[in-house]
């Protein structure tokens, strides 16, 4: 029996390459994700070793890791003279420290980079650092920057940049080379400027070391080291050998790397399980196929488990060679992904490939497991074929699939019933969160095996709602309009495969596309303003300096400019302090806009407050509220509570109330400026820039360049999430295309006496292309509709405030892809209908 | 032109000019010394109104010499005239345009296309050929062969003679210059299959329709004017105004 099944193996060859192809492609992400993360782990392990290992003892100050971390509060350090007393220990061959302070770099329009201001790192004698490019800094003319800074400025090795000290002054540097930090979070949010020591401590006035690296003496064990160290730091430091603390920062930025590796391995099972039913179909269809062989066999004296078997060994022998396949594609497309994206990610990229046993195991048992799991329910079907059946002539080109099919009517429409309320319990509770989201997942999970259940009658009506019009274009559209309602249930599981892959981008694009809408709404009520201006961020009462403000009121470019005064005082409705603020130039309801959830903006007068909900309790408009002023306890009455959230935050007073009220505050905390009519973008760009030119720690955002910033990350997930669902669209191609040969291989005879009859190759090609189009655009279709209704249902239940958008273009897009995969999945079998010969044809079978 | 047909075609004599003519027709497949030569020189004719059927016993090279007769194969030499044109100097296109409007096909089996309705399948190589369809001829065909109840059944609803007599009709309403049936009657009953002959009989008499049969069915060739007998791939033999056991007697000739 074995024999005769490997016998058929290698005769229907042809018909299971693209099966084996669909195993092979859905291992080789599954393999190739283990192999790309385990080769990822151990490039963070090499460098984090690399720059950790060659010390024997490590000392950083000790953290309290009850204290909650205070913003404002100075960085822990070693005092200064631990680093002498460390160099003096017997056991201490070298030492080298390390001091950490702030010294914002300027970006090339001379504002200080990012929200909080670069590090400023002293790397003394024997840091552990290295540079990636050039050299470390010497003297007092040159620094190094951080590789995520460089790429943020566009600075490079060789160019003049501006630091300013502690005291604000600006310091001009040639940079001498970069240097990567590596994954300390901190150190990639806020860049990192990196001087020699004595440098560093005159721009950044730290004191003290924030890392004491020393090497062992001659004979001496680290672990000496470490406690001869701790005996002179005591208990402010902690003391780790390299080897730890190299482990230990290798295992944060692993930890980084199984985040990658859980959202990887998500879209290799998407992937998988789109190959599973491509596999299914491939069997269902064979053994419908071979009925003939099935019964003969069973003609011939096979057992029912017999012929079971043979069909389970033949998935087992694709399983396997094709698994194998997949493996081996998975170690290049490992190898691939890391030499691509491990710079990028911050790995040692002479990291060589590491390829443990588990990859192999894992990407072996699931392409086996998955092709015998596939073919389980064609091989019990292969039992079913009674011994008569071979003497009948062939079944399967003559039968049609009949029946209305009540049972699946029923079973589809109790799914979606379930499903639809799902989604409205997700959609109207408020508070639900990420339950919302799962609910919403499990929702369309039910939908989709309505939809599944459904989908034949559904292929059956919807090329009968076509056919009409197909009909009247030719005769190639009119014949494929017939085929694909000839066998739906086949139709309907080659078009589920594209579904998946269809549902899961555009559920993401509609979500995507919504996201982006929403932001940009938000940002336009948040910041309704071209430029919002803010004193530095890392001082609590820092103010714009009273020039810029001028400045920026006197320019003939700006328009409207409000201005900001904020202050704290304590309150009893809230755990943190209140914020007071008033706007001076602008008119609270109109040119400043907040939802209120009782009374009305526009109200607020002498006397009167508009307050934010959070801080209001469960007062209402028209109640009273008591504010600490500078003056004592006042009294002011409430003319609004308004929604959380908004743009206003906390109290906010009229101009003359607030002056009143707390006569000490008298610097401009935010302003927004708006551009004058009639200038343009860039007049008002650079009178805002020459505005704060001498401040550069004031922060200036732009909402057109935070819009650009946002919709580029978006677009980059966009593209991220296609990319890997990319995949699964290809095996699905893969799918159809295997579907469509075999189709063309029942119809042999048919296909010659068509030609028979006068159809051109032409015209037979189109019409198998013309079939595959139908079936794809059908499988696209149903993605859509389910991508857009739950990518809807995801996006309410997670953020309840949502706007939904269609995203018209990338749905077209879909729709030209799915035209686009139909005729690529005919090309194969359309040449081979056209190619055969009709007498040959004829007499076949 | 039916009319007047109808009053020519009884003329049994060969003196009707001939519609296809096949001049030293061979077919070789493959070559050296695997080379099998299908056809050995065939020289034929079919003349106008003629039902013709081609007998021989297995191998004999009675479907190659149909086959290279309506265009479906190529002759590795000789050539076959279909009226004026020499089919054996057309491409494949043009072939295919020749197949449309001037042959017609009746085969075993497998006839018709399963998901169109006996009408549909009727009117397939009208839409083909992008034809307008003779709807008088149509309307009489149908009555004729007695489908006009069936019209809107689909093949599987249809028995194997009402099968073939769809393909018979579907054959003749493009009134092409002949028509090519391949064992016509192979998987019928004797009563079916005498219906779908007498119908094809009748329509080579009434209709002046030429057609040209592969049987190795003597009962089914004595409905023709003239049995051709082939033995490994030449002429040998040929019977005008058959009856079955004429055709079995040769038959049995030919084969001891």
């Amino acid at each position: 029996m074995l024999r005769t099944t490997l016998a058929g193996l290698r005769m229907h060859k042809a018909r299971l390459v693209t099966t084996a192809l669909a195993i092979a492609l859905g291992v080789m992400f599954v393999s190739g994700t283990l192999v790309f993360s385990d080769t990822l782990k151990a490039g963070f392990s090499t460098k984090m070793m690399g720059s950790a290992d060659d010390f024997a003892a490590v000392a950083v100050p000790a953290v309290d890791e009850d204290a909650p971390a205070a913003p404002e509060a100075p960085l822990p350090s070693l005092p200064a003279d631990t680093l002498e007393q460390v160099r003096d220990l017997p056991e201490v061959a070298a030492a080298g420290g390390m001091t950490r302070g702030d010294a914002p770099l300027l970006d090339k329009d001379g504002r200080s980079v990012g929200t909080m201001p670069t590090v400023g790192m002293g790397l003394g004698e024997g840091t552990r650092f290295q540079p990636e490019e050039g050299a470390l800094p010497e003297g007092a003319g040159e620094v190094a920057l951080a590789t995520t800074s460089a790429e943020a400025t566009g600075y490079g090795v060789g160019d003049t940049v501006t630091v300013l000290d502690s005291e604000g002054e600006r310091h001009e540097f040639t940079v001498s080379g970069l240097v990567d930090f590596g994954v300390d979070g901190e150190l990639a949010y806020r860049g990192v400027v990196a001087f020699d020591e004595d440098t560093a401590r005159q721009m950044t006035g730290a004191e003290g070391y924030s890392e004491i690296d020393a090497t062992a003496a001659e004979g001496v064990s680290d672990a000496a080291v470490v406690s001869a160290v701790e005996g002179v730091a005591g208990s402010d430091a902690d003391v780790e050998t390299g080897a730890d603390y190299g482990a230990q920062l290798a295992q944060n930025a692993g930890a980084d790397t199984q985040v990658l590796t859980v959202g990887l391995m998500l879209f290799a099972l998407i992937s998988v399980f789109v190959a599973a039913i491509v596999i299914y179909n491939t069997f269902a269809i064979l053994v419908a196929q071979r009925q003939r062989e099935m019964a003969l066999l069973r003609c011939v004296g096979s057992a029912r488990g017999q012929v079971f078997r043979s069909v389970l060994t033949e998935a087992l022998v694709v399983g396997l060679l094709a698994s194998a396949v997949g493996v081996a594609a998975g170690m290049a497309a490992g190898w691939a992904g890391f030499a691509f994206g491990g710079e990028a990610l911050g790995a040692d990229t002479s990291q060589s490939l590491v390829v443990g046993p588990l990859p192999v195991a894992v990407g072996m048992t699931v392409g086996t497991v998955m092709a015998l799991g596939a073919a389980l329910l064609p091989a019990w079907r292969a039992t079913r074929v009674p011994p008569l059946a071979a003497l009948r002539t062939s079944a399967t080109a003559q039968g049609l699939e009949k029946g209305i099919g009540w049972t699946r009517i029923v079973i589809g429409a109790v799914l979606f019933l379930i499903s639809g309320g799902i989604v409205f319990v997700a959609t109207n509770s408020s508070s639900l969160g990420t339950t919302g989201m799962v609910l919403t997942t499990v929702a369309g999970l039910v939908c989709f095996v309505g939809v599944v259940v459904l989908s034949p009658l559904l292929v059956r009506a919807v090329v009968a709602a076509v056919s009409p019009l197909m009909r009247r274009i030719g005769v190639a559209s009119m014949l494929a309009a017939d085929n694909s309602r000839r066998s739906p249930k086949r139709a309907a599981t080659a078009m589920i495969a594209l579904t998946v892959g269809a549902t899961l981008i555009t559920g993401y694009a509609v979500v995507n596309a919504s996201l982006k809408t929403t932001m940009d709404e938000m940002l336009a009520e948040q910041f309704p303003a071209d430029y919002l201006v803010s004193a530095p961020m890392d001082e609590p009462d820092a103010v714009i300096p009273q020039s810029s403000v001028d400045a920026l009121k006197e320019s003939d470019a700006t328009g409207t400019v409000i201005e900001q005064r904020q202050t704290y005082i304590a309150s009893d409705e809230a755990t943190g302090d209140l914020p007071v603020s008033t706007y001076i130039g602008g008119t609270l309801g109109d040119d400043l806009k907040n939802d209120a959830v009782s009374g009305s903006l526009a109200d607020v007068g002498p006397g009167k407050v508009a307050v934010s909900e959070g801080y209001a309790g469960d007062r209402e408009a028209g109640d009273m509220l008591a504010l600490a002023t500078e003056d004592g306890e006042k009294d002011y009455e409430i003319a609004a509570v308004l929604q959380d959230g908004g743009v206003l935050w906390g109290a906010t007073l009229t101009p003359r109330d607030f002056e009143k009220a707390f006569p000490s505050v008298d610097g401009t905390s935010d302003m927004l400026v708006n551009g004058a009519d009639g200038a343009s973008a860039q007049q008002v760009r650079d009178a805002v820039y020459e505005a704060v030119a001498d401040a550069p720690t004031v922060g200036v955002d732009s909402m057109a360049e935070m819009k650009a910033q946002f919709d580029d990350v978006l677009n980059i997930a966009f593209l991220a999430i296609a990319a890997m669902l990319g995949l699964a669209i290809i095996i699905a191609v893969f799918g159809i295309a295997n579907t469509m040969a075999l189709s063309v291989l029942e119809r042999t005879r048919e296909s010659a006496m068509l030609r028979a009859l006068g159809l051109a190759r032409g015209q037979l090609r189109r019409m198998l292309s013309i079939e595959a189009v139908v079936l794809c655009l059908i499988g696209a279709g149903v993605g859509i509709v389910l991508g857009v209704v739950f990518g809807w249902a995801a996006g309410v239940a997670a953020m309840p405030g949502m706007v939904f958008t269609l995203p018209v273009a990338q749905i077209a897009v879909f729709i030209g892809v799915a035209v686009a995969a139909g005729l690529l999945a005919s090309v194969l079998p359309g040449r081979k209908a056209a190619g055969q010969s009709i007498t040959g044809a004829l007499a076949s079978e | 032109m039916s009319q007047t047909a109808a009053v020519a075609a009884p003329d049994h004599s060969t003196q009707a000019p001939p519609v296809v003519i096949a001049r030293s027709l061979s077919k070789v497949y493959g070559a050296g010394d695997s080379a099998v030569r299908a056809l050995d020189g065939v020289s034929v004719e079919f003349a106008r109104g003629h039902f013709t059927a081609i007998m021989g016993p297995s191998g004999s090279g009675k479907s190659t010499l149909m086959h290279c007769l309506a265009g479906l194969d190529t002759a590795s030499s000789g050539t076959v005239h279909l009226g004026r044109t020499d089919i054996t100097r057309l491409n494949d296109r043009q072939l295919t345009q020749l197949r449309r409007d001037r042959i017609g096909f009746i085969f075993q089996s497998f006839n018709l296309l399963p998901m169109l309705t006996a009408e549909q399948n009727i009117l397939l190589p009208a839409q083909i050929a992008k034809r307008k369809v003779d709807r008088e001829r149509f309307e009489r065909l149908i009555d004729v062969v007695g489908l006009r109840e069936r019209l809107d059944h689909l093949p599987s609803k249809l028995s194997g003679g009402q099968q073939q007599r769809v393909a018979v009709a579907r054959a003749l309403l493009g009134a092409p210059e002949v028509v090519y049936a391949d064992e016509p009657t192979g998987n019928l009953d004797s009563r079916s299959g005498a219906g779908v002959l007498s119908f094809l009989r009748d329509s080579a008499r009434d209709m002046g329709q030429t057609i040209v049969m592969v049987t190795h069915d003597p009962v089914a060739a004595a409905y023709a004017d003239r049995v051709i007998f082939l033995r490994d791939g030449r002429l040998v033999d040929e019977v005008h105004a058959p009856t079955a056991e004429t055709v079995s007697d040769r038959l049995l000739k030919l084969e001891s």
